[in-house]
């Protein structure tokens, strides 16, 4: 019967003008590289860690110990690039302050101050400024946290996204709580403070002109107070804390996995997703394990110590809806697993570069 | 080829001489172009949406049709177990366990 | 979510499993055609639950990874183009063209944007009047009414600054090409339910016949795929070989008569490269005559431009199920998703990026360095 016959895929027409963009591959910075997953990993790895090197930074944790003699400090920092400055639950002040105490907190520090450094876009709406800096004077009033020192530059037009913001906090680390991200343990229990997806669905749904109208605000919030509850219920049982930002939860999870040399397996049905955020994520094809999150924190904790984590965390608003997610496993090293709601079983692997929506 | 997915259809209207219909989705709501549907779609009505289009109405009373099929068929296993429960039991042995009954396979192995 | 989450239940699911493996007396084989259904299949770990009852091989549905090299290569030169706001579904932005990707482009300051939809492209063509927009128009025929409507608007509203670069293909000439290669092993089909939903199922029947193959129209929820794989798996042990529709709340028989009436004003159909197949006469949508003017290969000068496949890229034989991922030498070697060598690779529901979770799971350490490792010890 007559049919189609496919040909070689050796006869196409022979190579001529190819991309026209001169440069070989691999020698630009891309914005994957930002996205915190696979390609922000061998940017930091490849070319950051070996010419920086040392102890405190081979963690790689958000914050890095550095001993002071009779004290140890904690110190992290972190730049703030969100578009638009003002999204639905915040903007990027409130994300500045919060962003950075709660990288402080993740290593089980107490937060002493903070400092901030502004680069400010020419033209940039000055009562805008007014809002962005009020809303960091009251995030940062309520977590009882001085901003103490700062540095501000304007850069020309076009040159800046309206303004970035750095902040690096500064804490005093406590000897019995450590949580670090090589502490894992086979056995440990999996736990998540909150619903995840909120931050990043409330931002893309007025960035991308995707057009979309979302009932979804950021959840940006100072994850201080859920720590100190958790330190005062489970102290050393606390092995990991991480808060899930560029990359999701997946993201989070597999760094701790590889750091800590285990598997970590979850159950998928019992991951809290708010309904609205599900429902974008199903129309742009988006998944909420890879949605940035801004109020979250991931908590490894011993076994045994679960059931009073899980009731730690709920004691406080933030902590509301936490939940017992999942459990550290031998192996394979590195491994995220998820089983699904039909029982079955998927790898939730780190994505090379940010998530986009599909339409396959 | 592929993301289709259905929302609730709450207003309609015209713009640049398309139908146009804000759809509802659990709590996202987008714009859709609705002249593919415009004769059969009213608010109310559920649409599956495809990059921004409207592509088919979701048919109800078929989704309902068969919905019912696949409940029935679920059920039945369910008196399928409880008969085995009750055989077995009867027999003297021990029932199987409730939870594992509903994932066992039964019937001639392929 | 209605009309979604019910369709997710899983006592559904698994009396659809149980009902699969009471009724096959073998082992049959089915591909599902759309890189969606592929996508919920490894997603929802369908196949674990299926266990050894039916093997599925994930078949070209995947306009994506079907889009050839040498259009990629006209997509990057657009984007390059200082006059140009390239805009492209989300999905295109990491394939690999001969030299580089839309995103590498942009990291060199061509503009290129993520649009939801082809009206979205059309909108940024008005409000930039000064700018040529060029929207990449890829997809099957689900996708076609959409981007049909957009150069439709274009031509009515007078919008001269907008122009689409097409790379549309069809499915049935896709189904005979694999029917016909002589090492074919699929025994039925899922045929893809959007691409129905626009276009009817009368085209399948003669598939059906002359074959001897069932053909059932699917859905992309689990219970959907798994109601569709029993009714195909009932057929088989029948002995039938029709056309059956699972995806009934969606899909009719002459399928959404508006949309194919304006998709035949609009396109027509062409021969078309399918990337890592080769050509397939008929099988593709090209532009008329009378919008040549928002044809970009027109507008544009882009005969020059070609291209051929990395010699080591298997997709070709992945995308016909002739071969599975893990079988090629370059999987999770010289091709990973941080540096893929074809489409199925970038892809979020191409076989092979599927197939890389998967197949690590299945009993390799992680990690791209040991990867080299594992795929040996998965071949074995």
């Amino acid at each position: 019967m007559s049919g189609t016959k496919l040909p070689d895929a050796g006869s196409l027409a022979s190579r001529g003008m190819s991309c026209p963009v001169p440069a070989a591959d691999g020698d630009r910075v891309l914005l994957g590289h930002g996205s915190g997953g696979k390609l922000s990993a061998a940017l930091i790895r490849d070319r950051f860690l070996p010419r920086f090197s040392n102890p405190a930074l081979a963690q790689l944790g958000d914050g890095a110990a550095v001993d002071l003699g009779t004290e140890r400090m904690a110190i992290s920092t972190d730049t703030f690039v969100v578009s638009p400055l003002e999204f639905p639950g915040g903007d990027i002040g409130l994300l500045a302050v919060h962003g950075t105490l709660n990288d402080v907190a993740m290593m089980g520090a107490e937060p002493v101050c903070l400092s901030t450094g502004f680069v400010l876009e020419e033209g940039l709406s000055l009562t805008l400024l007014d809002r962005v800096l009020e809303s960091m004077a009251e995030a940062a009033r309520q977590a009882g946290i001085p901003i103490v020192t700062g540095d501000t530059k304007v850069v020309e037009r076009g040159k800046a996204d309206g303004m970035f913001i750095n902040t690096t906090g500064v804490g005093r680390l406590r000897d019995d709580f450590r949580p670090a991200p090589d502490r894992a343990c086979p056995g440990d229990a999996v736990l998540v403070s909150g619903p995840i997806g909120r931050h990043g669905i409330a931002v893309m749904a007025v960035r991308e002109g995707l057009g979309f109208e979302v009932d979804v605000e950021s959840d940006t919030a100072h994850l201080g107070p859920l720590v100190e509850n958790l330190y005062a219920a489970c102290g050393a049982q606390v092995r990991t804390l991480r808060d899930p930002t560029r990359g999701g939860l997946a993201s989070a999870l597999n760094e701790i996995a590889a750091t800590s040399g285990v598997a970590i397996s979850l159950a998928g049905k019992v991951i809290p997703v708010p309904v609205p955020v599900a429902a974008a994520c199903e129309v742009l094809g988006l998944d909420p394990l890879y949605v940035a999150n801004e109020g979250v924190l991931v908590a490894i904790v011993a076994e045994e110590a679960a059931e009073a984590a899980l009731k730690a965390l709920r004691a406080h608003p933030t902590g509301g809806g936490a939940a017992l997610i999942g459990e550290v496993r031998e192996g394979p090293s590195g491994m995220v697993t998820l089983r699904t709601g039909l029982g079955g079983s998927r790898v939730v692997d780190m994505l090379p570069g940010d998530q986009l929506p599909r339409i396959c | 080829m592929c993301l289709g997915i259905p929302g609730k259809v709450t207003e309609v209207y015209g713009s640049d001489g398309l139908p146009m219909g804000m759809v509802e989705f659990g709590g996202v709501r987008r714009e859709v172009c609705l002249a593919y549907v415009a004769e059969e779609v009213e608010p109310g009505d559920y649409v599956i949406v495809h990059v921004g289009f409207a592509i088919s109405r979701v048919d109800e009373e078929e989704a309902r049709r068969t919905f019912k099929l696949l409940e029935e068929l679920s059920e039945l296993d369910e008196l399928e177990w409880m008969k085995e429960v009750a055989e077995q039991s009867l027999a003297g042995l021990e029932a199987p366990d409730p939870g594992a009954g509903r994932n066992r396979s039964g019937g001639n192995t392929p | 979510m209605k009309f979604l989450s019910e369709y997710r239940d899983p006592e559904l699911a698994t009396a659809l499993v149980k009902r699969i493996r009471t009724l096959s007396t073998r082992r049959w084989t089915l591909m599902e055609v759309c890189g969606g259904q592929t996508h919920t299949i490894v997603k929802q770990g369908i196949l674990d639950v299926l266990g050894d009852a039916v093997e599925m091989i994930h078949g070209p549905g995947c306009p994506v990874c079907v889009t050839p090299l040498e259009q990629i290569d006209r997509a990057l030169h657009l984007a390059g183009r200082p006059d140009v706001i390239f805009t492209s579904f989300g999905d295109m932005l990491r394939v690999p063209g001969s030299e580089c990707d839309l995103f590498q482009v942009r990291a060199r300051g061509g503009e290129v944007q993520v649009v939801y939809s082809p009206l979205d492209a059309l909108e940024l063509a008005r409000a930039h009047p000064d700018r040529e927009v060029v929207f990449f128009a890829v997809g099957f025929e689900t996708t076609a009414p959409a981007n049909a409507m957009a150069v439709w608007q274009a031509r009515e509203l007078g919008i001269g600054n907008f122009s689409v670069l097409v790379s549309h293909v069809t499915v049935p000439p896709a189904m005979t090409a694999i029917l016909e290669s002589s090492d074919n092993r699929v025994q039925g089909f899922l045929a893809a339910g959007h691409v129905c939903t626009v276009m009817g199922w009368e085209e399948y029947e003669p598939i059906a016949e002359s074959y001897r193959v069932p053909i059932v129209v699917t859905g992309f929820e689990p219970v959907d795929i798994l109601e569709g794989i029993w009714m195909a798996i009932r057929q088989l042990e029948e002995g039938r070989s029709e056309v059956e529709n699972q995806y009934a709340r969606s899909v009719r028989r002459d399928g959404n008569r508006p949309a194919r009436d304006i998709v035949s004003k609009v396109f027509e159909l062409v021969d078309r490269q399918w990337r890592g197949i080769g050509e397939i006469p008929m099988s593709g949508l090209g532009l008329r005559d009378d919008f040549a003017a928002w044809d970009a290969e027109k507008k544009f000068d882009l005969q020059e431009i070609r291209a051929t496949e990395p010699e080591e890229c298997r997709a070709g034989d992945v995308l016909r199920g002739r071969i599975k991922p893990i079988e090629c030498a370059a999987f999770g070697t010289t091709c990973t998703p941080e540096n893929p060598l074809g489409a199925p690779m970038v892809s979020s529901e191409g076989a092979c990026a599927a197939y890389w979770g998967y197949a690590r799971y299945r009993g390799a350490d992680a990690g791209g360095e040991e990867a080299a490792v594992k795929s040996t010890e998965l071949r074995s």
